[in-house]
């Protein structure tokens, strides 16, 4: 049995769909069958950051609503062996889907795939509950700033109450801004919001890049955030983060950040 | 509205980060308890009223303060006791 994970925010525009499009690749190349579910019905985005709009025929409601298999409205990847997306569909509201409908749905994939990750939409509605009724667990991804913060801590606490345990991910660090004191360390973050960390993102031009060109930057390899994003994959799957390595990084990072050596 | 004031102006020239710092631990402390500032001055009053059954106060003096840490929110309340005139 597979596990689900919602990646959440409350706030619009902080990196959700990304982060999901990049964890979700990531662990598909560390040899995960993975499927990327996008629950933003109405506004769906997941299909471009992935690079595969043109390949849509089927979408989620079709799914839910019987007009066809689940696994005929799965799109493969054909850059890896063991990716699916589940696009959303962009003619339909977000009222036309329930949380049951999602939770079945969600628990159909998780018998024949090992990660099931929700792109969650922004807000705490009908959208919001339904993407998270399916999941096991959550990831709430924040940037440094003090509206983002705010909304997630919203969201942790609606997560809470829906039983639902979640762990953070800072994205979009400029260390050069902490370093000035103008922005939000990682270590501010966690010490608001409470939260597990996953890890930091820092802001990164390759993204970008990458992501007009509708590929996830982990598949483009070696800059800064795609680094983090495979390092948060292999701790999401339970793989070793190898010591040394993690030591040498949290070093670099802190130091980036103007800390001490200590990961905070 | 004074308490706003006051607290923007200890936070003058500080670094941005950590203006928003504290702004954040104000505003998650409000906004875990779910009142709003109506609902906030209501029970100050009420509050205040009910230890000037027991002690002599001035009701102004009545502070609520609602604050977070590590997720958990605490709320206090001070007030200034009049001395008696024996």
């Amino acid at each position: 049995m597979g596990r689900a994970i919602v990646i959440t925010s409350g706030k619009g525009g902080v990196g959700k769909t990304t982060t999901t499009a990049n964890l979700g690749t990531a662990l598909a190349q560390l040899g995960h069958s993975v499927v990327l579910v996008d629950a933003d019905i109405g506004l769906r985005n997941l299909d471009v950051v992935m690079g595969l709009e043109n390949r849509i025929v089927f979408h989620v409601v079709d799914a839910i609503r019987g007009k066809c298999t689940v696994q005929k409205a799965l799109i493969k990847d054909r850059r890896l062996d063991n990716l699916w997306l589940l696009p959303a569909s962009q003619t339909d509201d977000k009222d036309a889907v329930t949380p049951d409908d999602m939770k079945s749905l969600v628990m159909e994939l998780k018998h024949s795939y090992d990660f099931v990750l929700i792109d969650c939409p922004a807000g705490i509605e009908q959208g919001f509950k339904n993407a998270i009724a399916g999941a096991d667990e959550a990831v709430v991804v924040a940037t440094p700033e003090v509206s983002s913060i705010r909304d997630a801590d919203r969201v942790v606490g609606l997560l809470a109450a829906a039983d639902v345990p979640a762990r953070l991910i800072v994205n979009r660090i400029s260390p050069q801004l902490v370093k000035r004191g103008d922005m939000l360390s990682q270590a501010d973050v966690i010490e608001i919001l409470a939260l597990e960390l996953l890890g930091g993102i820092p802001l990164d031009d390759q993204v970008i890049a990458t992501t007009n060109k509708g590929v996830p930057a982990v598949l483009e390899g070696k800059s800064m955030a795609a680094r983090e994003f495979v390092r948060i994959a292999k701790l999401l799957a339970g793989h070793e983060v190898e010591a040394k390595e993690s030591v040498g990084f949290f070093t670099r990072i802190g130091r980036a950040l103007g800390l001490s050596a200590s990961p905070a | 509205m004074m308490m706003w004031e006051n607290i923007k102006n200890l936070f003058v020239g500080k670094p941005s980060r950590e203006i928003a710092k504290g702004r954040l631990h104000l505003v998650l402390a409000h906004d875990r308890t779910g009142l709003d500032g109506g609902r906030l001055q209501e029970m100050r009053e009420e509050i205040a009223k009910v230890i000037a059954k027991y002690v002599e106060i001035n009701s102004d003096a009545v502070e609520i303060q609602i604050e977070t840490r590590n997720r958990e929110t605490q709320l206090t309340v001070s007030s200034a006791i009049q001395a008696r005139n024996a």
